[in-house]
Order: structure tokens, then sequence, then C-alpha cells
């Protein structure tokens, strides 16, 4: 009993561990843990016999937490998306715009990689249909087989990191930050992944030309009447709507100031994603104008692009618009991007009854299995918190050279190697809540006074762990691709030649230099903090502006406002009940200890 | 073993008709969360019965589910070790696992939160916000979900043990190879429903 008592806390984790690689549910084997060392405590007199009294209204707290509720709507928006064939509609027109130069059908799976990784947050949908799509035309053209698998896997993975991803959300929830600021945070980093991925092929199609070749002429599907290939009328229209973009960004503040009459400085993001939102709707305008009368002004792979590009656009702006915008919280947005790919679904005539319930019965099976993780690592941290576990680790990481950068670099690491084996909702849910107390001490002392360090820390984990896709052994994004890539030789639908098959060691291989490019990006986040922290110089996103608005709202209308405000409260009560909730078993805890002595 | 085996196939059928009828509710709770959003910034109403079902519904989904997801086998396993042990011996896991864990936090969790909810029952509590839900729906999700779930843990144990005896097939891989054909055959589906869209 006595070395139990003394070596609580390392048995616990021990215990945990044993027990996970039994290949018992993670669910069950966490809360099993959890009660199992709680008994033991018991008897070993480190906790009071009460010590699990408030259990269930923690779990009551996971019920009414409405972030949660975000991870079956990007979920079912995702599946939905990946029976709705945007992502082919995406992947052929995009190839036949960047198609005839160098390195162009890869950045085209890029550009759709990162189109779809904005509109939802789910990693399988895009790798298998790039998979399906893009690659056999890359191997027909003689693309190097490391290049083209690599840049598919890694491309579908970039739902990991640029909102709305579900990692992201969970990751806020952990970490007691608004999702609204966590993806705030990792947007410029995201998007700067992909910066680095378009610069990764443009340097091969320098270096290596061979490796990337040019789609032949005669590949190519759009053409005009006199032949040319319509690419100088996309040019003219680009630069029109891109000029609409920019005048809009111009012109931006004072527009939706007068609107909201709200004080302060648009945020960048808010600017960029709204101008984008304009550019894309002047482009559509032309476009539609241009095919009803018939003007010929535009060429049928200009019109082609605008069509395909509209539908991504807009869920775009109905997710991270409205939540950018502060009109809608995250969790509406993940409900209206839902709605807004179910009829679109609908209107392709692409949802059948038998494809729908797939969906929903996915979802549900993916929402059930992470809350229960949920309720299981509640479980088990209620034992380790009332052991001290969390000052356990504080010491354990106090004793570790560098200070809080050597933390950093100690977590990222075992973020990166706990990745290859389980995959990110377990590191989220079992892993992060037990750093996040030792990242809140030290980190800030590495960044400039008064800024987050916790939604730094999240997005630095986030893109971490969209690694863990694809390191061998246990990389889904690979999983996925070599479900689809063709596995044994066979015979080119197009040109009739006999392509060798894709080794699943072309696919490992594939992922090396993007993990590379991956691990580079964690690093320059890591160096330069501001690159999450900049899009953070303003009032936390969903919050303070809505309210702003609700007042004004009331000035204006002299009529009250019940909506926002009235969640808002709600909300302050929810957190003054958790506290109490908590406090209970704390002051129990503290008697006790005080008997005892 | 038969009359188990028979009472393990109506926990089954019991839990599986509830899980597809549970899935609906993900959608409802989808159009009521939009549909709040969009209300709220055209008419500038909002009610908060209305945002509070949202947390009703998805909180009825997981906690009733509980059961639903054990039987289709979609708690994620860490199986990287567990996939090289025995057929024989990953079911008896499971049953150490099922009898000596998961049936005592059942209970634990049941007798605990039962009185929460009688509680609740008794007052009437409601919502401290104007409009809000009555609770004691959501308090007894508790009690009853782990039930569910117990329940399915019975029914997992005795076709665990159906196995070990040779009086029944292995339902761990058995589930795992059919939901693994199941991807594989959809992959398939849909790579012919793209080619022919190329075409």
């Amino acid at each position: 009993m006595e070395f139990i008592a003394q070596n609580f806390v390392p048995l616990m984790f021990g215990g945990l561990l044993l027990f996970l690689l039994t290949g018992f549910p993670v669910a069950f084997a966490l809360a099993a843990t959890g009660l199992f060392f709680g008994f033991l405590g018991m008897e070993a007199g480190l906790f009071p016999p009460v010590l699990f009294q408030a259990l269930p209204l923690r779990i009551f707290g996971i019920m009414q937490n409405d972030t949660l509720l975000a991870i079956p709507f990007f979920t079912f928006m995702g599946i939905i998306l990946e029976k709705s064939g945007m992502a082919e509609d995406l992947l052929e027109t995009i190839g036949q715009v960047f198609g005839p130069v160098r390195g162009g059908l890869a950045l085209a799976v890029i550009f759709v990689g990162a189109l779809l990784a904005a509109t939802t947050g789910v990693v399988a949908a895009a790798v298998i249909s790039m998979g399906l799509i893009s690659l056999p035309i890359m191997l027909r053209n003689g693309y190097n087989r490391t290049i083209a698998t690599g840049v598919i896997t890694a491309s579908g993975t970039l739902a990991q990191a640029i909102p709305p991803s579900l990692v992201l959300i969970v990751m806020a929830d952990q970490l007691g930050r608004s999702v609204g600021d966590m993806y705030a945070g990792a947007l410029v980093p995201g998007l700067l992944l992909v910066a680095c991925y378009a610069l990764f092929i443009i340097f091969i199609a320098i270096v290596k030309p061979a490796w990337v070749p040019a789609l032949p002429p005669e590949a190519r599907i759009y053409k005009e009447a006199n032949g040319s290939s319509g690419h100088r009328s996309l040019l003219v229209l680009l630069v029109i709507a891109a000029a609409a973009g920019f005048a809009w960004s111009q012109v931006h503040d004072g527009l939706i100031r007068g609107w909201t009459g709200r004080e302060n400085a648009a945020p960048g993001d808010e600017v960029l994603i709204l101008s984008m939102t304009i550019a894309s709707f002047v482009a559509l305008a032309l476009a539609i104008v241009n095919h009803v009368l018939k003007l010929g002004l535009l060429s049928k792979l200009s019109e082609r692009v605008t069509f395909v590009l509209i539908p991504p656009l807009v869920l775009i702006f109905l997710v991270l618009g409205t939540i950018f915008l502060g009109l809608a919280t995250p969790t509406e947005g993940g409900a209206m991007g839902a709605l807004g790919a179910f009829i679109m679904a609908l209107a392709r005539r692409k949802l059948e009854m038998r494809l729908l319930k797939e969906a929903l019965e996915n979802t549900t099976k993916l929402a059930i299995f992470v809350l229960f993780i949920l309720i299981g690592s509640t479980v088990f941290s209620f034992t380790f918190n009332a052991a001290d576990g969390h000052i356990f680790i504080e010491h354990l990481f106090s004793k570790m050279p560098g200070g809080a950068m050597g933390f950093l670099i100690v977590v990222n690491l075992l973020v990166f190697i706990l990745g290859m084996f389980i995959d990110f909702f377990e590191i989220a849910f079992i892993v992060v809540p037990l750093l996040a107390p030792v990242a809140e001490k030290l980190l800030p002392a590495l960044l400039p006074a008064g800024s987050d360090a916790l939604i730094w820390f999240g997005v630095i984990i986030a893109i971490n762990l969209q690694t863990s896709f694809l390191t061998p052994p246990f990389g889904f994004a690979l999983f996925y691709l070599r479900s689809v890539a063709a596995k044994s030789d066979y015979n080119d639908r197009v040109t009739g030649q006999r392509i060798p098959a894709v080794t699943t060691a072309q696919i490992y291989k594939g992922a090396i230099a993007f993990i590379v490019l991956q691990v580079i990006m964690v690093a320059a986040v890591v160096i330069y903090p501001n690159l999450v922290l900049g899009s953070l110089d303003k009032p936390p996103v969903a919050g303070t502006q809505t309210i702003q608005l609700e007042a004004t709202r009331v000035e204006e209308q002299a009529a009250p406002a019940d909506g926002k405000e009235e969640t808002a409260e709600e909300k302050a009560k929810r957190e003054k009940e958790e506290e109490e909730e908590e406090d209970p078993a704390k002051a129990l805890m503290r008697s006790m200890n005080k008997d005892k002595k | 073993m038969n009359a188990m085996l028979k009472m393990s196939q109506l926990i089954d059928g019991l839990n599986g008709r509830l899980g597809r009828g549970l899935m609906w509710l993900i959608l409802a709770a989808v159009l009521i969360s939009a549909g709040n959003a969009i209300v709220r910034k055209a008419f500038d109403m909002s009610s908060n019965a209305l945002l509070e079902i949202q947390w009703y519904l998805f909180a009825s989904v997981f906690m009733l589910g509980s059961g639903f997801a054990f039987l289709k086998n979609a708690h994620v396993r860490i199986d990287f070790i567990s996939n090289h042990l025995s057929a024989k011996t990953r079911n008896l896991i499971d049953m150490v696992g099922i009898v000596v864990f998961l049936l005592p936090l059942c209970y634990m969790l049941i007798t605990l939160s039962w009185p929460l909810f009688a509680n609740a029952w008794n007052s009437g509590e409601m919502s401290q916000n104007a409009g809000g839900l009555i609770r004691w729906p959501m308090y007894g999700l508790i009690p009853l979900g782990f039930t569910l779930l117990a329940l399915q843990g019975l029914s997992e144990l005795i076709k665990r043990a159906a196995f070990l005896s040779g009086a029944g097939p292995d339902v761990i891989s058995h589930i795992e190879t059919e939901s693994k054909d199941e991807i594989g055959h959809e992959i398939e589906e849909h790579a012919a429903h793209v080619q022919e869209e190329v075409r």
C-alpha cells in the first residue's frame, strides 16, 4: 500500500498504457483505469470515499457543451460533400487549368486539396477522390510516382490544418479557448503550409522537369472553335474578379462599420474572406450573363471554372465567413455548412435515401465514439487530478533542460511519435489536457505579454497532428490512397499503354518529403509565434462582436434583442455552474485532508 | 447457451433499432441549428427552447447510442498490438474487460446518476434560461444510457463466450472484415461512378 501511495501517478499511467494496448475500446479503457485507480486510492487512504460523487455532473457538463455539437455537423457535412461529386468536378476542371504547365497537375491537386480543406474538416474524402481522378492522369503522363502519391496524400490531410477542422474544435474545447479564435490563429499557418507545398512542386518543376511533365495538347478537354485553350479569357476574368475583390477590401471597413455600428477596424481575415466572396460573385455574375445571353465573350474553360468554383466558395463563406464575421457561432457555422452541402447534393440529385442513411449512420458512430472517449478521459482525469497528477507532470517538465522551449520540443516529439500509432482524437483527448496546465504556465515566457499562449500551443499541436495521417505504419491518408491506387499493372484507358502498379513503398516514400515540409512548418510556427498571434489582435471572434452587433440593433429598433445576449448569459451561467459543480468535490477533498492531518 | 444467445439477439435488436432511429436526430439538430442562426439574423427572433433542444438532441444521440456503437464495434481500439494476437486471446481480453471493468463502470454511473435524475424529476427543475426546457429528461439519459451500454456489454459477453466455446462466430474480427468489405465495396462503387462521369 505504501508503494502504491507513493508511486500512484506513474502506476496510473502504466495501468492506462497497458490497458489501452490490450485493444479494449479506448473510451472504456480510460474510464475503467480512472475508476480502478480511484478505488485503489480509496483503499490506500489517498481519496475520500465520496470521490466519484460529482462524476455524473461532469458527464452532464459534456452533454451541455455546445462546442462539441460542431463535431457531428462538420462530419456530416464532409460525408455529404464526398457523395455530392464536388471534388470530382473541381479536380477535373482545375487540372485542365493548370495542366498545360510543368507541375500543373500536382499544383491542381494542392489547390483543390486546400479548397476542400477550407469547406470541411474530413480527410478521407479528399484523398480518395484525388487518388481516383488525378493519380491515373499523372501516371499516364509520366509523373514521378513518389511526387504523385505524396502530393495527393499530403493535400488530402490539409483538412486537418485549415479551418474549419475537427481537430481545432477539439483543441479549443480541451484548452478552454473559443473555436473562433482557434480558427483565426490557424488560418495563416494553414495557408502557409499550402504555399510550402506549392513552392516545393515549383522547385521540382525547375530542377527535375521530367518528374512533373505538362499535359500534352491532345489531353485538353476544353477547346475554343479557333483552337485556343481559352486561358487568356480566364486570365482576364480573374483580373476583373481580383480587381472587384481588391476594391471591396478597400471599402469593406467603412461599409461594414456603417452596417453593424462596430467601432474597431475589421480584422484582416474577415476582409480577406469577404473580398474573396465578392470577387467570386462578380465572376459568377459575368459567367451567367455570358452564358444566358450567349455573348461568347468568355471561353468554355473560364465559364466552367467559374461554375465549379462557386459551390465550394459559397460553402466557405457559409462556414468560415459567418464565423469570422461573428454572424454565427462555430457550431451554427457547421450546421449551415452541413445544410448547404445537403441542399447542394439534393440539387445535383446525388443524394439518395440510402446514401443519406449511410452518411447519418457514419456520423452517428463517429460522434458517439468521440464523445465517449471524452467521457472516458473525464473519468480518468477525475482520479488523476485528485492524485495531483497535474503537479506530477509539471515537476516532470520543470526538471527538463531548456525550460519552455525544451517543453515545446519534447511535446512536439511526443505528439509526432504518438501520431504514428494512435489517431488524433485520442491524442487530443488524453495527452492535450495533461499538458495544457503546464503549457499555460511555461509558454507565456516565450511570447510578448498579453498574448494567448494556449491558442499558439493548440495550433502547433494541430499542425503536428496532421503528420499523424502521413507517418507510417499507421497513416490513414496512406491507407486511403492505397485502397484506391492500382494494385496490379493495368492498361491505360486513353493511351492503351501498359502502366505498372503503384506499390505501397512508393506511397510511403511519397509522403516523406511532405512530412518534412510539415515539420518545417511546425518549427516555423514555434519560432515565429506571430504567424498565429498576428491574426488575434482583436476582440475574441464570436463573442464580443456579436454582442456589439446585437446592442446596436437594440438602439436602432428599441426592441429587446433576446437572442445572442441570452446565450452569452447562458454561457456565463453554465460556467458558474461548472465551477460550482467542481467545488463540492474539491471542498470535500480539502476537508478530508484537513481531517487526516 | 441457446437461451443466452437468444437474449443476446434481443439486446442487439433493441440497440440496433434504437441506433438507426437516433441517427435522424443528428439531421434534426443540423436543421434546427442552421434554422436558429438564420432566423436570429433575418428576423431578429430567437428562442431559448430552440437553442437548448440542439444539445438535448445531440446528448440523446451519444448517451443512448453508446450500446449501438458497441454493437457495431465502432468504439475505437488501439489495435496495432492486439491485431497480432490470436482470435481466442482477443475474445478473452474483451470478456475480461467487460466483466471486470465495463459492467462495474456502468453499475457505478447508474447508481451515482440516479439520485440526480430523481431529484430533477421530483422538483420539476427547469432550465435557468427564460423559456428553457425541463431538465429531468437529460438527467435521465445518464442512467438510461449506461443501462443500455451494460445490456450491450452483456450481449457482447455472450457472443464472445459463444465463440470461445465454439458455438458462434468471431464477432470482433467478423465485424472488422465486414466493415472493411463495406468500405472496399463503397470505394469500388465510387470509382465506377467517377469513371462513368469522367467519360
